[in-house]
């Protein structure tokens, strides 16, 4: 199971959550990334991880109501949805993108939830074979499909 | 030893909003609505305030006189009366909150100074509006605040004799004196919303109102403390100049440093206060961390790639900080992108605060944090996936 985990650096601390490889020490095989913001974000990346060959991608922010630049949050949870109603059209299921929120010190309950994650990517169907693509400078598109 | 204790002080306000959060839900957290509460306080204040302008009568005599009558025998005077007295002190509280809150966790970084600032000469303004209003009714504690502020404000070295003479009117008190008080407390406060246009103006949707629970939920109290017997506000003794006054009671959020001034010369007092306050300026100034080791959180101000932006608009609505501006697209650009578009994203830098929310926004790879590349992402994110051997 490969899953990326893109981290907001004001959210959830995963210091001493993670190896010197950047997976977690609790689940192997998911990758943390900090990014500056959830906000910072862009949707088109979770898919790209997706296509690359990951099984599953997550965002986390601060607690709704929390974001330290105010909307960042909100607007990654709205940019969520559409990237759900995206996959849908191209036959991606949305279930392998989530959205979580977690202040600093809920460690437990990030992790929790990271590993309801990862037992509800087991449970999908695999994904049908795509072509393989070189993720590095690939051009982003979906030109191929 | 200031930077680990602002850290420590970070962990445990975050700390607090996670026992918070297990009693309500998040959304309705009161310490995420700070400014809000504050700025109800204020309306509560304003509205009760313009209402209580009708019966005061700004003299010696007629003072204390006028908030009788209202407490006494005008139908609800009382609840008017307790109403001002008790959301001033809830918009001080919520104001302390709020500075304090943004502080501990680092909301004053980079481009977010200007409503540092603002907030601060709002505290100060608001403080001495507050003061204000405790001199306007004219009992013992406000000839003894008046005393007080007269002696602070007198031994200011140099202008300290002509801005007593300039407060009070005349020579010692006189009747020259209260509608002065009255201009300031009006005045000042109606200054205060110019204020708040600065505090707002680099916000593009400012939280300036709290869930409906909380406005009615605090309007009760007001209301309860305001109207139960033992909270009322109640008519002290009336001032009598040249009587010493021994003692009176204490309003802790906006009298404080007039209990101080009891202990200590009054100069000293004064001269305290304008130092803790001048320091509040500087916090935005002093960073926690240093900024090598601030990683994706200081990742620059964003950059727009001119041959990549379309004119879309998408990351001037985001922006939380009004940091991008669309302008006429200034030239035919080479790329197709540039050659037909109408606008050209532009990044204020004085007003970004590198949170990477326009890259987010941007479909078009038109923005890029200078220390946090898309390459370096897109680098990482293959890194993940071919880090593992494939099962």
């Amino acid at each position: 199971m490969k899953v990326i985990g893109f981290v907001c650096d004001w959210a959830v601390s995963t210091e001493g959550l993670v190896d010197a490889r950047g997976e977690l020490r609790a689940y192997p095989g998911v990758h943390i990334v900090r990014i500056p913001c959830s906000g910072f974000m862009r949707p088109d990346w979770l898919e790209e991880s997706l296509r690359a060959g990951a099984d599953g991608a997550f965002v986390t922010g601060c607690p709704y109501g929390d974001c330290l630049n105010r909307e960042g949050n909100y607007l990654m949870r709205d940019r969520m949805e559409q990237l759900a109603r995206r996959l849908q059209r191209r036959r991606v299921d949305p279930g392998r993108v989530a959205m979580f929120a977690h202040g600093l010190h809920d460690r437990e309950a990030f992790l929790a939830q990271v590993g309801a994650f990862l037992r509800r990517l087991e449970s999908l169907p695999r994904p049908a074979a795509r072509p393989v693509r070189p993720a590095v400078g690939a051009a982003a598109g979906e030109a191929a499909e | 030893m200031y930077r680990r204790a602002l850290t420590w002080l970070l962990r445990q306000t975050v700390k607090l909003d996670v026992y918070i959060n297990r009693i309500y839900p998040s959304d309705w957290n009161p310490l995420y609505y700070t400014g809000g509460l504050a700025h109800f306080f204020l309306f509560v204040l304003v509205l009760s305030g313009i209402l209580l302008f009708f019966y005061y009568v700004a003299s010696l005599d007629g003072a204390y006189a006028s908030i009788r009558y209202l407490s006494e025998a005008v139908p609800y005077g009382f609840l008017l009366r307790g109403l001002h007295r008790y959301a001033a002190d809830g918009f001080m509280v919520a104001v302390l909150l709020h500075l304090f809150r943004n502080w501990f966790t680092d909301r004053y970084l980079f481009a977010r100074d200007g409503p540092w600032i603002s907030g601060m000469f709002l505290l100060i303004l608001g403080g001495f509006v507050g003061v204000n209003g405790y001199q306007l009714v004219w009992d013992q504690r406000a000839q003894a605040v008046t005393e007080i502020f007269v002696a602070i404000l007198g031994a200011l070295p140099l202008a300290g004799p002509a801005l007593v003479r300039l407060f009070l009117g005349s020579e010692g008190i006189s009747a020259a004196m209260l509608p002065r008080i009255l201009f300031l407390h009006v005045g000042v406060a109606s200054f205060l919303y110019v204020l708040l246009w600065w505090h707002y103006v680099r916000l593009r949707h400012p939280k300036i109102w709290p869930p409906a629970t909380w406005v009615l939920l605090l309007l009760g109290v007001l209301v309860l403390l305001s109207a139960l017997p033992g909270t009322r506000p109640t008519a002290g003794v009336p001032a009598q100049p040249g009587v010493r006054v021994t003692s009176y009671p204490l309003d802790v959020f906006f009298l404080l440093p007039f209990w101080l001034a009891s202990y200590l010369p009054p100069g000293l007092v004064g001269a305290g206060l304008a130092g803790v306050l001048l320091l509040g300026y500087i916090i935005p100034y002093l960073r926690r961390e240093d900024e090598s080791r601030m990683g994706p959180r200081h990742a620059g101000v964003a950059q727009v790639i001119d041959g990549n932006c379309t004119g879309c608009e998408l990351c001037y609505y985001d922006c939380p900080y009004d940091a991008i501006v669309m302008v006429p697209s200034p030239h035919p650009g080479l790329t197709k992108a540039a050659a037909n578009r109408k606008l050209l994203a532009v990044v204020i830098d004085s007003r970004c605060v590198e949170c990477g929310i326009c890259v987010g926004a941007c479909p078009f790879q038109a923005l890029e944090l200078p220390r946090f590349l898309e390459a370096d992402l897109r680098r990482r994110i293959a890194e993940a996936v071919g880090a593992q051997a494939p099962a």
